[in-house]
């Protein structure tokens, strides 16, 4: 059996959600969410580790047109961001187009039929438009260890937590010092007798400014919105001003630096561990990470840090690349994600039948970061060249929804059949964005990260500039980059 | 590794003073923007954000006042400076032109001398006639400074400030701020400029495609002034943004955002536009 729709969204995250809310709100009906898991919240709903929250200001870090007075901190807790999620599906009379349960195998442009053809789990559906919401950070990473089969104790990835362990006074390794693990260490060192971190490289910290909010605050929040405007705007605008340390201004990133070293000076006193936690790179070409728990964590009696990376795993023993040996009981790995080749690309064949992974052998290419040459009527939400260092992601996931509903208007207005980005139009936007990205820190800044894309030395990810930018560029639909046509587009 | 931008020096001579300013950006399809920073400011002290960033995007061109010989400072000192710089610096075709402050002032003056030559203009947190509550502000600063009073750098960061900006910092935070401030004769003599501005006359007649910016808590120069500016000038257009005078710190993003959008298309908005805030 064949389910057909208009318009297809894969994923329910805040990309998938958030388009399928404005499809709502701008009347239209005919379209389908598919969702592999059991609920909405993508991050929010498979990252449920101890110490989860968001490090963008919950009011910001929300969708603009739904504001939550009740947000209990400045950074709430993951299981807040979760329910809020929830709420906006339920309150908005999503959750009757969503399928669940139902993960996509195999979409492929069908020429003859103009049509997207869409295997899944749960059967075939076809549609005319397909978008994808399926997030960049949304498949974990784990790092391929030796003998890893052989450790006795209990192994999981931070994006797929296993609660059902019993962690108390557990010897605990934690590998990584990314923006997970960084959550993850303070909460592990209350609960572990001994911790171990495996920290391939230092992080750039700076504090939290986290309080909770008031009964009255959130009380004003309820009776004069406007306030809830004014603190999006402030919050907006003090991330932005930071996209000059990404800029790599020496002034700016300066400051950013005199405030890490401060940060790191004040709470760690022991010179060696001091000297072992401090980075080898330029801040802010990793994400600069904010925590008021996690150096005295560091610092605590029973943690050690490990300065390299887990190697292997023999005779039951965790071993690092220094050759230190450790006895663990538990390793959570939180070693982040599939960031650079996403595998929903793997699986999306366009009018070549070739895949959008193979298509992008020299990294991910998109104009506008949301359509790709040869692969019609399709709009990538949260796909190349979107990410940002400094500011709130779905502040970028509303601009390309707002893109895609112009092209929906003018497809409907024009009844067109096939929409397709013209190649030199792409062309001349990764152009652009080669050029925007040379001397920033991401380039310039002298680390590995996963914001390079290794084949080709691109920043591939990352959204090169201020967010404000990407909407004034990316937030409007640009017809003239586009071949619309009600008959077949010619080969080229 | 930082980026280290590339940029010139340059130098006139003006009434017998020595004007410097600097210059960075590639020439583009944009004009070239020239920026006049405000009272007791200077290129890194007001524009610190806005100049590297804007060279990013298009040539930048930004001056540094002199003190002029002389008892007082007028605004055709200043006038003559930015003129000066001008004629070196793009001796042909037009250019943005904008103004901080006692900059816009000085930069709307400038609009109205130069006819065609400033293309666009851009007037930051400026005004049009002292007021009373100008004098009154202006006052209470001349007597500290007449003691010589330890206060006044807190009392004109006070004054600078937004009441929302100084609540995310400490009492202490806001002094260690205040105690960079540095007095000088030059600075008095600006302080004294400011009590006598009337350029009301001269913007009737600029014929630049204006954009006036306005701060929505500013203490020092309340918004009203920008709105006088906006209904004075004939092409102008208005934004607000939520800060205190010193939007060129507070709120460094989003100004840039202003000026980075009028410089590329400076007829996204049509005389009398309010352009509306971006919500985030
Ligand atoms: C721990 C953590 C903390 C973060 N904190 C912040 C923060 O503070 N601020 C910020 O701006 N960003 C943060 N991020 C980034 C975050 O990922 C984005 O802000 C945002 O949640 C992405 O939303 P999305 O809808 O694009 O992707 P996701 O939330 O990843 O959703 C993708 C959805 O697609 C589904 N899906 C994927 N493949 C398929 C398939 N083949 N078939 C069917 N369904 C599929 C997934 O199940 C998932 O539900 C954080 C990320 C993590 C991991």
């Amino acid at each position: 059996m064949t389910t057909v729709t208009e318009i297809l969204i894969i994923g329910t995250g805040f990309a998938g959600l958030g388009m399928a809310i404005q499809l709502k709100r701008t009347g239209r009906d005919d379209f389908i969410a598919i969702e592999r898991a059991d609920d909405v919240g993508g991050t929010w709903r498979d990252n449920h580790y101890p110490g989860i929250a968001c490090d963008v200001p919950s009011h910001l870090y929300s969708y603009s047109y739904l504001p939550n007075p009740d947000w209990t901190r400045v950074f709430s807790p993951g299981p807040e961001i979760q329910a809020y999620i929830r709420k906006c599906a339920e309150d908005e009379g999503i959750l009757p187009h969503i399928h669940f349960h139902t993960e996509m195998l195999k979409s492929t442009w069908d020429e003859a039929k103009k049509r997207w053809v869409v295997e899944t789990s749960k059967g075939t559906y076809e549609a005319k438009i397909l978008i994808t919401g399926t997030g960049h950070l949304a498949d974990g990473h784990m790092p391929n260890i030796e003998g890893l089969d052989g450790f006795e104790g209990d192994v999981f990835h931070s994006a797929n937590w296993d609660h059902s362990v019993d962690l108390e006074g557990k010897r605990i390794g934690v590998v990584g010092s990314g923006a997970s693990a960084i959550q993850i260490i303070p909460e592990m060192q209350k609960l572990a007798s001994e911790m171990v971190v495996f920290q391939r490289s230092a992080p750039y910290m700076i504090p939290r400014w986290d309080r909770e909010y008031t009964e009255g605050e959130r009380r004003l929040c309820r009776r004069d919105p406007s306030v809830i405007d004014e603190m999006r705007s402030e919050i907006f605008w003090a991330g932005e001003f930071n996209f000059a340390q990404r800029r790599n201004i020496p002034r700016f990133l300066n400051e950013a630096k005199a405030l890490a070293v401060r940060h790191r000076e004040d709470n760690v006193k022991d010179p060696e561990l001091r000297a072992k936690l401090t980075p080898d790179y330029e801040i802010g070409c990793k994400r600069l990470l904010i925590s008021n728990t996690y150096y005295p964590a560091m610092s605590a009696e029973n943690t050690t840090l490990e300065a390299s990376a887990l190697k292997k795993v023999e005779n039951g023993k965790a071993i690092a690349a220094s050759g230190t040996e450790y006895d663990l009981d538990v390793l959570v790995f939180a070693t982040g994600f599939e960031a650079v080749r996403p595998p929903f690309a793997t699986r999306i064949f366009g009018s070549e039948g070739i895949s959008l992974d193979a298509h992008w052998d020299r990294g991910m290419q998109a104009y506008d970061s949301i359509a790709v040459n040869g692969y019609p009527n399709l709009f990538i939400i949260n796909g190349p060249n979107t990410g940002l260092g400094h500011n709130s992601v779905v502040y970028i996931i509303e601009a390309q929804v707002d893109y895609i509903l112009g092209a929906l208007d003018a497809i409907e207005s024009q009844k067109v059949e096939v929409i397709e980005v013209k190649r030199e139009a792409e062309d001349a936007y990764m152009d652009k964005i080669d050029r925007m990205s040379q001397g920033t820190v991401w380039l310039a800044g002298g680390c590995k990260s996963w914001y390079v894309d290794d084949r080709s030395g691109r920043l591939t990810l990352v959204w090169p500039d201020f967010a404000h930018s990407f909407r004034d560029e990316n937030g409007t639909f640009h017809p003239e980059g586009y071949m619309m046509n009600s008959a077949p587009v010619a080969a080229e | 590794m930082l980026d280290d931008q590339p940029y010139r020096d340059g130098e006139v001579t003006v009434g017998g003073v020595a004007v410097r300013y600097r210059v960075a950006g590639p020439d583009n399809d944009r004009l070239p923007l020239v920026l006049v920073h405000g009272t007791a400011g200077s290129i890194d002290g007001h524009y610190g954000y806005i100049f590297p960033m804007m060279a990013y995007r298009q040539k930048v061109i930004a001056l540094d006042w002199s003190e002029p010989a002389g008892d007082t400072v007028e605004l055709a000192d200043l006038v003559a400076q930015v003129k000066a710089v001008i004629e070196a610096e793009v001796p042909n075709g037009p250019v943005t032109l904008m103004g901080y402050s006692l900059g816009a002032c000085v930069a709307a003056k400038v609009a109205a001398e130069m006819g065609n030559k400033i293309k666009n203009l851009i007037l930051a947190a400026g005004w049009l006639k002292t007021d009373t509550h100008q004098k009154m502000r202006n006052d209470v600063w001349r007597q500290l400074r007449d003691q010589d009073s330890a206060s006044i750098t807190q009392y004109m960061t006070f004054c600078a400030f937004s009441p929302a900006f100084q609540n995310l910092k400490t009492l202490d935070e806001m002094k260690a701020a205040a105690g960079m401030l540095k007095m000088s004769a030059f600075v008095d003599k600006q302080m004294d400029l400011n009590t006598r501005i009337d350029i009301a006359a001269e913007c009737e007649t600029i014929t630049a495609k204006t954009l006036v910016i306005g701060c929505t808590f500013d203490m020092m120069v309340p918004k009203h002034h920008s709105k006088q500016l906006f209904g004075a000038i004939e092409d102008a257009r208005y934004a607000e943004i939520p800060s205190g005078h010193a939007v060129v710190h507070e709120r460094a993003a989003e100004l840039f955002h202003y000026v980075d959008r009028f410089s590329a298309q400076p007829d996204q908005y049509e005389a009398g536009a309010i352009i509306p805030a971006q919500k985030p």
